[in-house]
This record gives structure tokens, C-alpha cells and sequence, in this order.
């Protein structure tokens, strides 16, 4: 047992879809099935390396965040029953709170390269946070979002030589994909909400942007993802089923997220760094 | 005459016991921490530090001592730098942040003042290790130890090994674990010269 729990799949993709699973069945009722995000994704940080907030480094921080975004989604769902604002704003603060998360990383810059690194980490961030919330009432297009974030910025990640990084994004693409599975089975649009969009737009934005910090990938490849979102918003016709619409959503998001993977495999064939 | 002399003696003292700890500044060309950890469960991957400052200080009459030394984790080396057709190199891996994340800890630090002596020779030392922003004690047996006056230069040098091991799971480094084994090996290979 414990030698299937290490491997890298049953880690970043069989536990995590399964957990999301569990999850979004048992709260798609309560219009919760977002949840299934989180469930996924806080599967795989307990096989990868567990739950461990001391001393709070930049891998921790965006984990604090990554599990407190569901709880804010699921109170903004159910109690603040958020507005077009809800958006930008949470965008607005999802930016600025990616500097705190690269802190340690930006103080050993120079002021001018810390500036500039600080405004596009909370651009990409909050661009990420805003593009997925601006989904938010439309489920398949947030799952293809979601899906292709997590894939693409996973698969970039493990090119970029980081393993955990990579998991952890690719356990919340597979959870996305549970999210999407629910949706075809059933025939119907679930209820997204800030409780799966904010999740998939903060780590998406966090984890990218920590795959540039701490491993090797390069910038062009988040200018890449950043067009994630906007291919999710390809027009589909309305007459076609459920299944239909994930299917073609989630090639072209997918498509454009594989260009973000070419980028970082390309990177990777240069001299060694 | 004999006041002079007095005097003389007298205000000697206070150089005889400052000069009784000795301080040594350990030499970068010459002074290396490798680590080698299991592989699945196979063999045992060495690697190495190249980069690392750092001094020390004994005083063989009172049995005392104390040891700093800094390590730039992004220096290290298994012999795996070449990325050949994988995407990233194992040295790249290890520098990543699944391992010793180089980026957000550019540097491990060892401060220990707390020598045991066989004699006037260090035997055994006993310090807290910083990695990772986790400070964790850390106790290495000096298994090789000389001084003398450096063969070339006549000027005073230290040198020699000591081991020591610890568990990377202490410092918040899990990834791999158990394939990528828990257990850390240490062996320092320094020599010091006196300031």
C-alpha cells in the first residue's frame, strides 16, 4: 500500500480524482461541488509532503492560501451572495496577497527587480483570480478553465524541476476534470461559484508563479497560461449536450496550455543551469 | 630595573591568556561538506558543496571550541549536472524546491560551541544546523585531525574529516521520501588556516 501512495500518479492524479469525486457527489446538493477542488488538491499535498505551516516559506504560504481560498468560496456563495464586483475585487486582493506569499523571494532582489517581479507575480496572479471568477456562472467553461490550468501548469512545473509543484497543480487539474466528468454524466450545468473558481484561478496564479521563483520556468510560459481562461470563453453552440461543450472546451483549452508545456520543454533543452 | 621588568611581566598576562584560543579561517580551495543519501534502497548517491566560508576557534588548555560555517546550497554537485535528454539534471532537481530550494535558502548554516576532546585533539562536535529556515542539532565525530605549520607557507593550518548524519525530514525536506532516502550522510573535509 505504501509503495502505491508514493507513486507519483497515485499522487498528483488517482488520489486527488478520487477525493474530488467523493467530494462533488457529496456536496453537489448543497451547490458545493467546487468543493471536489479542494478535496483534490489538499489529497495531494497530504501524500506529497502533508500538512506543515512551520516555519511559514514561500511552498507553505501559497498552501494556506491555496486551502483558506474554498472556505472564503464557500462563505461568498452561501452567505455574501457576490455581486460583478466580486470579481476584481477579489482579483485586487488575490494580487496583492501573492506578495506576501514571494516575500523571502523578493526581499533578495534589488528594489528595482523586486518592483517589477512583485507587479507581475500580482498581475498574473490577479489576472489568474479574475479570468477563472469572471467563469464562475458558467460550470463547463470553468472546468475547461480550470482543468487546462492545472494540466498545463503541471506538466510545465515537472519540466521546470519541480516535482511538488507540478503534483500539486496537476492534482487540482484532476480534480477539475471530476468537476467536468459530474457535469457530463449528469447531462447539466452544476454550480460553480466563487467556491471553484477562486480555488482554481488563486492556485493556478500562485503555482505558476512559484514554478518561476523556486524552479526554472520561464515567464513566456505563464504569458501562455494567462490565455487559458480567455479560450475557455470560445463560443460553443448552445444546442450541443453537456458532454459536447466539455469536450470542445476542454481541446482548446488544452491546446492553448500545451503551448505553455512547449515553452518550458523548450527551455529545458538549453545548457544546464 | 626590577619595576620594569615587573611591569613587562605583568602586562604580558593579558596576552598570554588572549592568545591561549587559536582562530582559523577555513580555506574554500580545500574545505568541502559531501552528503550521500540511499537511492532506492540500491546505493548510496554522493554528492558535494563546493561553496562554503566560515571559521573556527580552539583552545586546547581549557578544551573549548566553537565552529560557523556557512554552505551555499546552490553549489552543490552529484556529478549529475547535464540534463542529456531529460529536462532537468539531477543537481538541478536537488537546487529546486522539492529539495534544498535554493532560491528562498541560498545558504545552510552550522554554528556548534560545544567540542568534546581526547587530549588536545577535538573529537567530537556538537551544533545546530540551519536548513531550510529549521534550525535542528546536528553532532559530528572529527575522525581525522592535524595541525601543523603549512608545508609552503609556514603559516599555521588545521585540517581534517569528520561525519555525522541527520534526517532531511527534520528540516522539512519530504519529497521522495522513502525512495529517495530520509537519512542524510555528512562528511566534512576541511583544512583552516590560523588568522
Amino acid at each position: 500500500m505504501q509503495e502505491w501512495l508514493i507513486h507519483p500518479v497515485v499522487q498528483g492524479a488517482v488520489v486527488p480524482f478520487l477525493a474530488a469525486l467523493i467530494a462533488g457527489l457529496l456536496f453537489a446538493p448543497l451547490r458545493l461541488a467546487g468543493l471536489c477542488l479542494a478535496a483534490g488538491f489538499a489529497a495531494a499535498v497530504y501524500l506529497v509532503v502533508g500538512f506543515q505551516f512551520s516555519p511559514l516559506n514561500t511552498v507553505r504560504k501559497l498552501l494556506l492560501l491555496g486551502l483558506a481560498a474554498p472556505a472564503l468560496g464557500v462563505v461568498a456563495d452561501l452567505a455574501l451572495r457576490p455581486t460583478r464586483a466580486a470579481g476584481p475585487v477579489a482579483a485586487v486582493i488575490c494580487g496583492a496577497a501573492s506578495i506576501w506569499v514571494f516575500l523571502a523571494l523578493l526581499k533578495q532582489k534589488d528594489l528595482a527587480q523586486a518592483l517589477i517581479a512583485a507587479g507581475a507575480t500580482a498581475a498574473y496572479v490577479g489576472w489568474q483570480v479574475g479570468a477563472v471568477l469572471a467563469l464562475r456562472h458558467d460550470s463547463v467553461r470553468a472546468g475547461a478553465a480550470a482543468f487546462a490550468l492545472g494540466l498545463g501548469t503541471g506538466v510545465a512545473a515537472v519540466f521546470a524541476a519541480s516535482a511538488t509543484l507540478g503534483l500539486y497543480a496537476l492534482a487540482f487539474g484532476t480534480a477539475s476534470s471530476t468537476f467536468l466528468l459530474l457535469q457530463m454524466i449528469g447531462g447539466k450545468r452544476i454550480f460553480a461559484g466563487m467556491t471553484f473558481s477562486l480555488t482554481a484561478g488563486l492556485l493556478a496564479g500562485l503555482i505558476g508563479a512559484a514554478a518561476v521563483y523556486l524552479a526554472e520556468l520561464p515567464w513566456t510560459a505563464l504569458a501562455v497560461l494567462a490565455a487559458v481562461p480567455l479560450a475557455a470563453r470560445i463560443p460553443v453552440p448552445d444546442r450541443w449536450p453537456v458532454w459536447g461543450q466539455v469536450v470542445a472546451l476542454s481541446a482548446l483549452t488544452l491546446a492553448v496550455a500545451a503551448g505553455s508545456c512547449l515553452l518550458a520543454w523548450q527551455a529545458s533543452r538549453g545548457p544546464s543551469g | 630595573m626590577k619595576a620594569g621588568v615587573l611591569c613587562a611581566a605583568l602586562s604580558s598576562i593579558p596576552l598570554v591568556a588572549a592568545a591561549a584560543p587559536e582562530s582559523y579561517t577555513f580555506d574554500p580551495h580545500h574545505t568541502f561538506i559531501h552528503f550521500g543519501v540511499d537511492h532506492n534502497d540500491f546505493s548510496t548517491i554522493w554528492g558535494r558543496f563546493d561553496k562554503s566560508s566560515g571559521k573556527f576557534t580552539i583552545d586546547r588548555q581549557a578544551k573549548t571550541g566553537a565552529v560557523e560555517i556557512s554552505v551555499e546550497t546552490a553549489s552543490l554537485s552529484t556529478g549529475d549536472g547535464v540534463r542529456g535528454d531529460r529536462p532537468r539534471s539531477r543537481d538541478e532537481h536537488l537546487r529546486s524546491v522539492d529539495f534544498f530550494n535554493a532560491a528562498e535558502f541560498p545558504r545552510m548554516v552550522y554554528k556548534a560551541s560545544a567540542v568534546k576532546f581526547s587530549g588536545e585533539v577535538p573529537v567530537e562536535v556538537s551544533g545546530q544546523l540551519t536548513l531550510l529556515g529549521v534550525t535542528r542539532p546536528v553532532v559530528l565525530t572529527v575522525d581525522r585531525w592535524r595541525c601543523a605549520a603549512h608545508p609552503v607557507t609556514k603559516r599555521g593550518i588545521c585540517g581534517g574529516n569528520a561525519v555525522g548524519s541527520l534526517l532531511r525530514s527534520d528540516f522539512g525536506m519530504k519529497w521522495g521520501i522513502p525512495a529517495t532516502g530520509d537519512e542524510v550522510k555528512i562528511r566534512v573535509t576541511f583544512e583552516a588556516l590560523k588568522d
